[in-house]
Order: C-alpha cells, then sequence, then structure tokens
C-alpha cells in the first residue's frame, strides 16, 4: 500500500534526532526530550504531508502487532451468551515473532455469518480452529462472516476426534456423529 | 605468558597500538535464525554472540512487572573461552557481569511500552581476552537495535586500564592481568554514563582523565555500531529486492509458458486441420 500523503526522509537509528518539537507531532516509534524528536527504532523516517506526524517505520524484524484487518487463527476457548472467546496465536503473514498485544479476543453472533444466527453452539464450539478476521484492535473484535473465514479444524463434541467435511455438514468418522460449524472454504486443508 | 618488563614501549603498547587506540571491532548484524534480535562482535580476540528475544511472556509468572517489561540479561563463559578450561555454568563473576551489564541496557528501553512481558538478552563469549564485558554490551545493544525494541539510543562501552603508571584505552589480557587497575565504562551517545566500575586503584584525577578517554573510545565504537546496523538494513533490501525481482521473473515465465501452450493448440489445431 502506498501513501501518496508520506514523504519519506531518510534513514535513522535508535536514539537520532530526526525533528524538532515546533516542526512536527511525534508518531509510531518516536519519543520527545527537550523539545527534540528521536527515532526510538531503527528504521525510515515518514512525514505526513498534512497533519505534520512524523514517524518511524520499523525496516527489520518489526514487532508483531495485531491490526485491523489482520486475518488471525486462534482457538475457542469459551461460549457466552451471545459472544464467542477466542485465543489468538497467529497473525497470517508475520511470521513467527510473539505478538504483543495479545489479548481474549471475542466474535459477536452478529458477526459470525452473515446470515441470521440462531444458536451460537452450531456455529462455533469450544477447541475449534478459527480464521478469523480483526474489525477492531481496542476491544478486539473478530468476525468470521465471509467465504474464507471460519472453522479450520474442529472435533466431535462425543469423541473429541477430529470431523471431516461432508458437504456442508461435518461428520466424524469414528462415532457417526454429525455437526455443523461455520466452516471456511479451507476446513481441513491447513491453509492459512 | 609472563609478566612482561615494560607494557609501553617508546609509546607503543604491547600489541602495537598507542596508549588511546582500541583494538580492531567487527560486528555482524543478525546472525541467528531463531532469535528476534541478534550479533556476532569481535573486539580485538574477544568473539561474542549476543541474541535478543522478545518482548514475550514472563516465565517464572511471579517475575512479571504490571507496569513495565523486565529485562534479562545473561553473561556466560564458553568453557573454551579461555586457556584453562573454565567450568561451565554461571559463577560469581558471570552473575556480577550479567547484573551490570543488565543495568547498563535497561535504561536506554522504554520497558514501560511492554507491561507483563520480558525481554531476554543473552551473551555468550567465545573466547575471551579482557574486556568482554563491554564486548558483550556493545553486541547487545546492537542486537537490541536489531530487534526492533524501541530505545533511547545505543549504548556503547570500553574500558580504559593502567598500565607502567599510563592510562591506556581498551586493555588486553596481559595488560588486564598484570596491570594496575581496569575501569569498563558503558555510555549513551550522549555521553551519559551507564556502567562505570573500578578493579585496582585510580588518583581522582587519573579517574577523570580515564571517563574522558573512555568516552572517545565509546564514540568510536558508536560509529562501529551504526555503520553495521546500516550494513544490515542494505543487505536486507538487496534480499528484498531479489525476492521482488525473482517474484516478477516467475511471474513473467508463468506468462510465456502461457502463451507457449496457447501457441501449442493453435498449431496442433493447425495440424488436425489438415
Amino acid at each position: 500500500m502506498i501513501n501518496e500523503d508520506l514523504v519519506e526522509q531518510g534513514f535513522a537509528l535508535p536514539g537520532e534526532l530526526i525533528g524538532t518539537n515546533e516542526e512536527f507531532t511525534k508518531g509510531e516509534q518516536t519519543f520527545d526530550e527537550g523539545g527534540n524528536i528521536y527515532a526510538s527504532v531503527m528504521g525510515c523516517v515518514e512525514l505526513h504531508k498534512q497533519s505534520r506526524i512524523i514517524s518511524v517505520k520499523p525496516v527489520i524484524n518489526p514487532l508483531n502487532y495485531i491490526q485491523n484487518q489482520d486475518i488471525v487463527i486462534g482457538r475457542v476457548t469459551a461460549i457466552r451468551n451471545s459472544v464467542v472467546l477466542v485465543e489468538i496465536t497467529h497473525i497470517k503473514g508475520k511470521g513467527e515473532r510473539k505478538i504483543i498485544n495479545l489479548g481474549q479476543a471475542a466474535i459477536h453472533v452478529s458477526n459470525i455469518r452473515d446470515a441470521y444466527v440462531d444458536n451460537i453452539s452450531r456455529e462455533l464450539c469450544p477447541f475449534d480452529i478459527v480464521k478469523a478476521k480483526v474489525i477492531d484492535v481496542e476491544s478486539m473484535r473478530l468476525t468470521t462472516a465471509g467465504k474464507e473465514l471460519g472453522v479450520m479444524k474442529a472435533f466431535c463434541s462425543k469423541c473429541r476426534q477430529q470431523l471431516h467435511k461432508n458437504g456442508v455438514k461435518l461428520v466424524c468418522k469414528s462415532c457417526g456423529n454429525k455437526e455443523t460449524r461455520k466452516i471456511s472454504v479451507n476446513y481441513g486443508t491447513g491453509i492459512i | 605468558m609472563d609478566k612482561p618488563e615494560k607494557f609501553i614501549i617508546d609509546g607503543i603498547r604491547l600489541d602495537g597500538r598507542k596508549p588511546d587506540e582500541l583494538r580492531p571491532m567487527k560486528i555482524e548484524v543478525g546472525v541467528l535464525n531463531r532469535a528476534d534480535g541478534s550479533c556476532y562482535l569481535e573486539f580485538g580476540k574477544n568473539k561474542v554472540l549476543a541474541a535478543v528475544y522478545g518482548p514475550r511472556e514472563v516465565h517464572p509468572r511471579h517475575m512479571q512487572k504490571p507496569t513495565t517489561a523486565v529485562v534479562r540479561f545473561k553473561y556466560n563463559m564458553a568453557s573454551f573461552s579461555v586457556e584453562e578450561r573454565k567450568r561451565p555454568g554461571p559463577d560469581r563473576r558471570s552473575i556480577e557481569v550479567s547484573k551490570v551489564s543488565r543495568e547498563a541496557v535497561e535504561p536506554m528501553i522504554f520497558t514501560e511500552y511492554f507491561p507483563k512481558s520480558a525481554i531476554d538478552i543473552f551473551v555468550e563469549v567465545l573466547q575471551a581476552d579482557a574486556g568482554t564485558r563491554t564486548a558483550g554490551i556493545n553486541a547487545a545493544s546492537v542486537a537490541l537495535a536489531d530487534a526492533s525494541i524501541p530505545m533511547r539510543g545505543l549504548v556503547s562501552s570500553c574500558a580504559v586500564g593502567k598500565v607502567d603508571g599510563e592510562l591506556v584505552l581498551d586493555l588486553m589480557k596481559d595488560e588486564d592481568n598484570y596491570g594496575e587497575a581496569d575501569v569498563p565504562v558503558a555510555m549513551t551517545p550522549d555521553g551519559e554514563i551507564t556502567l562505570l566500575q573500578m578493579d585496582g586503584n585510580l588518583t581522582k584525577e587519573e579517574l577523570k582523565k580515564a571517563v574522558e578517554m573512555a568516552t572517545e573510545g565509546c564514540k568510536q565504537i558508536y560509529k562501529l555500531q551504526r555503520d553495521a546496523l546500516i550494513e544490515r538494513y542494505k543487505k536486507d533490501l538487496e534480499e528484498h529486492k531479489e525476492e521482488v525481482e525473482l517474484v516478477e521473473i516467475i511471474a513473467e515465465s508463468e506468462e510465456t509458458s502461457i502463451e507457449s501452450t496457447i501457441d501449442n493448440t493453435d498449431e496442433s489445431g493447425g495440424l488436425n486441420d489438415e
């Protein structure tokens, strides 16, 4: 994504002076000391033309933060009246570095699928591995509405074996139990 | 080696350096794949490896702080790092070095940004030749920058000692063993001291002079650290460029292969017509 409002201002190392208080507002990865603005990480200095916000974009090994619109993988930990709680473990395309702003994430009933959801337990169950999209990082809200999103792997509620996809339903091969979920098109493939 | 009679002959030290000259330093950034940030540093005959992990979960849990990150620094000497085999594992000396080194780098890290997490720094001394703690701090500071951990600046460190009654910068092994004093110093680019120790005795004036000399040394080291990090960035850019080019090449070859398959069908179609 190229933002035309951003102007590259060169390269800075931690502790290097990139501007003063009077000319810019400090943005991400910068700090203010005695009226001067310094970079706090190694990276490219970027200046937003209109707002005059100066920030530094880390170039190598950036810290792993969950951001809006990120696709995340997690496990359902609990189900409440109208929300499903998810423990996030991975962000799509962000490598293996530990996620910093990790916390309990929630999927509200209205965000499970595009259609009306009558019973949550027919859509998501504890221990399911889900692929979801972040819609709000502040309150950690996720959504599974969409073809790609939904349950990636589910377990039989009777015998805990892995469920296999059979049309729109999930079938347990060991006990024959049939269950329904909000499944992703990638169910059982491991494709994130 | 026995104690030499004189350490400084005609203003030149045993290894051919001037009294205010550092040993050559080589810094390589990003040498470990599994670490979040890493650095390999050679400082004269010293060889150290630094790795940074985190911010990550704190284990054991009781160590975590609700408002800031905990910085853990582990300095360890390999059993083969010295002439006589060193008994492996932490000892009184390495615990002390870990503590002072942690205190040398911790004030530069924005620990308040990462509550309830830990930043782990590991420094392994592979080969020791006096001044390993300064080498360790230099390497750790570069590794922290490599890990993109927000910092107020890079810490640089070097030692000043006294041999033959004269102050010298950056002691080597014999000067350290048989010298009169050893003063390791770590400081920020602004000249704020985060580590100052003294082994042996110096007068007030000598200590002042020693800190001045160390400041000069740290400035030189800061430049080297800076260059190493910029080098790492350039290398990363090139790799990235290659990746982009590779993707373009693959895309192009796919296009040509599609075109060629189209050509083939045309030809076969033509043959069928005949």
